[in-house]
């Protein structure tokens, strides 16, 4: 998912800079007034954490492998949207200037991606979904699967604009890749959810509180 | 991807002429470089500035006194998923060109097109050019050495603060990862093994996950209790000691930035082209 320099012109990519750059200003500033200012470096030291958490390979099926995301984990715990941008934004940042993994024009698209799409969509329909199942387990496994698969869409859409991929093939491809990797995202979503609220339940009490269903 | 940050900060640590240079001047050149590169159209231009930015890092590759192995290695972690999607545009048709013509054909209509391959080869030589930079940056530059050259450049004290955690933490996680993947080892556990039901497979990596979520915020917290005994408050930044380019740093980053500003000026205007 994430799409490296040359996939997407600069034209579009300063656009895509211009929407990240927006978005991780809010994410600044709902961590100095959400978390209170002087708590950001837990946020910093999370961010390390899903970034070593997202090098763990999962089984997929057929001999391959996918590895956790973790936007929609990041917002659901921390109880806020803002969480999943601005930790994605660390992870993207250091990743792309540090591995190649990920481009630097194409940074903003990336960021968009998955940290804002996937942040907003995983915590939004969690939020939405416990509304109506009242259950962590289906919201959580849900909104991890929509906070995989949505943010690729996303990524075959910027591709299609940028002419380097065709819409339908790119759509379909990235769609089936991530709606099966998504899968995983979600079952594995579930169970850190799960532990977390088993283990240290006052961490998931700073944003959602404990659902119902859990 | 966490392991090879031990790699790339032990070969970021040995000494050339360009470990010795100034970060920001690094950093500039590569981002310049890869700027250069995506901002010439899709067209064959692309393969002789491709060429000479390649012919430039590999001169700089060279002067690094880092083995041709050390960027290979990384090249090949890097290229293989995105190499799979360059390959496939052989067989698309994109908004860049009007006329097709296959080269090759397959039955259900699947056909080779020499336009596509162009194109391929056109994505490619950008792909490569631009991720050979960013592996010259961080084989050369420390991790705390490109923080601060990017404090230096204007990158906004707040967000420094957080990424030089982030950055400095990633080492300790790098510690971490190892001994998960070790203690799994040990107890036979193999998540890809087909012998245990799958459902039990992702339960076990949910909950060794979640293990590393909350040790990752319990780190956070002590870190951030810590910092509080030091002082830490609202008004806390990092402090990054001023320091002016050298003569040296200076007259390459000028050399350099004449090549990556001129070579695509130039290619464009006059018919230096490989084909």
């Amino acid at each position: 998912m994430h799409i490296p320099d040359a996939f997407i012109p600069i034209p579009q990519g300063i656009v895509y800079w211009i929407i990240a750059l927006v978005f991780v200003a809010l994410a600044l500033r709902w961590a100095k007034n959400e978390m209170s200012e002087e708590k950001i470096p837990i946020v910093a030291v999370l961010a390390a954490g899903i970034f070593a958490l997202q090098s763990f390979n999962l089984p997929v099926s057929m001999g391959t492998s996918g590895h956790l995301v973790g936007g929609a984990l990041a917002a659901i715990v921390l109880g806020s949207p803002f969480a999943a941008v601005f930790i994605l934004a660390l992870v993207l940042i250091v990743q792309g200037v540090l591995f190649g993994d990920g481009g630097i024009t194409t940074m903003g698209a990336n960021i968009i991606n998955m940290g804002v799409i996937g942040g907003f969509v995983g915590f939004y329909s969690f939020k939405g979904l416990m509304g109506i199942t009242r259950s962590m387990p289906v919201s959580a496994f849900l909104a991890a699967w929509l906070a995989c698969l949505i943010p690729a869409l996303a990524a075959a859409g910027e591709m299609f604009i940028a002419g380097t991929f065709p819409l339908e093939a790119g759509l379909v491809a990235m769609g089936i890749y991530h709606a099966i990797i998504g899968i995983v995202e979600g079952m594995v979503t579930v169970g850190v959810i799960y532990l977390i609220m088993n283990v240290r339940p006052d961490l998931v009490d700073m944003g959602v509180k404990r659902p119902a269903g859990a | 991807m966490i392991e090879e940050i031990f790699q790339i900060e032990k070969h970021a640590y040995k000494d050339s002429y360009i470990h010795r240079l100034d970060a920001r001047v690094k950093i500039v050149l590569a981002f310049a470089v890869i700027i250069a590169i995506v901002s010439v159209p899709y067209s064959i231009m692309v393969y002789t500035v491709g060429a000479i930015f390649f012919g430039f890092f590999l001169f700089l590759w060279a002067l690094t006194q880092l083995s041709p192995r050390v960027y290979l290695q990384r090249l090949i972690e890097i290229v293989p998923l995105w190499g799979i999607v360059i390959f496939f545009q052989i067989f698309l048709k994109n908004k860049y060109y009007t006329d097709y013509h296959a080269v090759l054909t397959f039955p259900f209509g699947i056909a080779v097109y020499s336009e596509s391959v162009e194109f391929a080869l056109i994505l490619l030589v950008k792909f490569i050019v631009s991720i050979s930079f960013i592996i010259l940056l961080s084989s050369t530059t420390k991790v705390q050495d490109m923080l601060e050259g990017g404090t230096r450049m204007g990158l906004p004290p707040d967000f420094a603060l957080i990424l030089g955690m982030m950055l400095r933490y990633l080492f300790v996680f790098g510690y971490i990862y190892r001994k998960v993947t070790d203690a799994l080892v040990t107890r036979c556990f193999d998540a890809f093994d087909r012998k245990l039901p799958y459902r039990y497979r992702l339960r076990q990596m949910g909950y060794i996950l979640g293990t590393l979520f909350i040790r990752a915020y319990e780190q956070g917290e002590r870190v951030y209790i810590s910092m509080l005994c030091r002082g830490y408050g609202r008004h806390s930044f990092l402090y990054v000691k001023k320091k002016s380019l050298g003569r040296g740093d200076l007259a390459f980053l000028s050399l350099s930035m004449a090549i990556v500003i001129a070579v695509p000026v130039v290619v464009w205007l006059a018919p230096v082209r490989l084909i």
